[in-house]
């Protein structure tokens, strides 16, 4: 399912402020295009964990920077080693 | 389901603040983002979670307490996570290879498999990207060429073939985002709005169109300018005509899937002077048939 910014906004009961800021803060990359950005269910997910960290753990903004970042590479490795699973 | 407070190993007397810690303690353990590969841990979170959704609301728990709801009552609907998409091409923005990329400068054999998978991922084709492109409905009979501004200031030049409809999606390949390596880049999906016309409507391969007429060339006949969405024709009158008569031009509508094209309908209205006519007004107060002539007879009841 593919969302623009605002039916986004409806989805995940987020404020536009706090969207902005996690766009700035690249922790939601959507697919930008000519009328605007277009959101997936992978940023939908994405925003959910990221609600469920701040909201539901009490996480601060600078520890979702690191487990963001740690959760990418960590997928990445997931990734690589599925990839070598396959050509194994 | 079992209950909120064994899940959260709270006593049921235990304040708000000592469940938050609870839940805290566990859902840090269990959140699937957390546990990508343990299936468990999903089915436990949600559990937590759900245990938590019921407790950390004051009413909900004083309805449990009550036995009003019961655990199940508040289950959480179905939620997709993070993970299930992780590795999917979906979230290529986001993942991130520097945790083994030192690996993959090694000399054997693992390395030489993770680069050749590297690789593979470098020569994936670019994204599709969407656009969305209002035109005239002219253009949309006749077609047209217009240029697109994209959002990083390039510009693409779109063809759009006669007989478009309303929403249709153009595609045009290789104008999407590049992609990586030798992958090639995606395509660009132009998505079709055909603006409403002041004066046309279309159903199917027909257009329609209303045309004020004035009560001489009602009365008396005449040629007249009709426009087409390919430029204005001439046309005959029949002498009588009449508000909502439809007269047929053949040809003149949008192009048809399979060749030729449909027809255009042009609808009369009869349209009296703008400011009251002395003329006129003496003519009917005369004019004989005008007074018996009832329009409302067929459908008096």
């Amino acid at each position: 399912m593919i969302m623009n910014k605002q039916e986004f906004l409806t989805c995940t009961g987020l404020e536009g402020q706090t969207l902005d800021l996690w766009l700035e803060q690249r922790w939601l990359i959507p697919d930008q295009t000519f009328g605007g950005m277009n959101f997936s269910d992978v940023d939908l997910a994405r925003a959910r964990l990221i609600r469920d960290l701040k909201t539901g753990f009490g996480v601060n903004d600078e520890g979702i920077d690191v487990i963001l970042h740690l959760m990418d590479q960590f997928h990445g490795l997931r990734r690589a080693l599925d990839q070598l699973h396959k050509d194994l | 389901m079992t209950n909120p407070y064994e899940v959260l190993g709270v006593a049921p007397t235990a304040s708000s603040a000592d469940v938050q810690k609870a839940y805290r303690k566990l859902a840090k353990k269990l959140h699937p983002d957390l546990n990508p590969g343990d299936k468990t841990a999903e089915e436990k979170f949600k559990e937590v979670a759900g245990a938590y959704d019921l407790l950390s609301d004051s009413e909900k728990r004083k309805r449990f307490d009550n036995g009003e709801i019961d655990a199940s009552g508040v289950e959480r609907p179905q939620q997709h996570f993070y993970r299930d998409f992780a590795t999917s091409d979906h979230a290529q923005p986001y993942t991130n290879n520097s945790g083994y990329a030192d690996f993959m400068d090694a000399d054997d054999a693992l390395a030489e498999l993770l680069r050749r998978s590297e690789r593979a991922r470098a020569n994936r084709r670019g994204q599709d990207l969407h656009y969305h492109l209002p035109i005239e409905f002219v253009e949309s009979i006749t077609g047209a060429n217009k240029r697109l501004t994209l959002p990083d200031g390039g510009t693409l030049d779109v063809t759009i073939p006669p007989g478009l409809v309303d929403g249709q999606t153009l595609r045009l390949r290789g104008k999407g985002a590049p992609g990586a390596g030798t992958g090639g880049p995606g395509d660009a999906l132009i998505e079709i709005e055909v603006l409403p016309d002041r004066r046309f409507t279309r159903e199917g391969d027909d257009i329609s169109l209303e045309v004020p007429i004035s009560l001489s060339e009602a009365v008396l006949g005449g040629r007249i300018r009709v426009p087409t969405p390919t430029g204005d024709v001439t046309m005959t009158v029949p002498k009588g005509s009449n508000t909502g008569t439809t007269m047929r031009l053949k040809g003149k509508g949008a192009p048809r899937r399979g060749g030729g094209y449909g027809d255009q309908f042009v609808k009369l209205k009869v349209v009296l002077p703008k400011t009251p006519d002395p003329e006129l007004e003496a003519f009917v107060a005369n004019w004989g048939t005008g007074k018996t002539f009832d329009p409302r007879e067929d459908s008096a009841s």
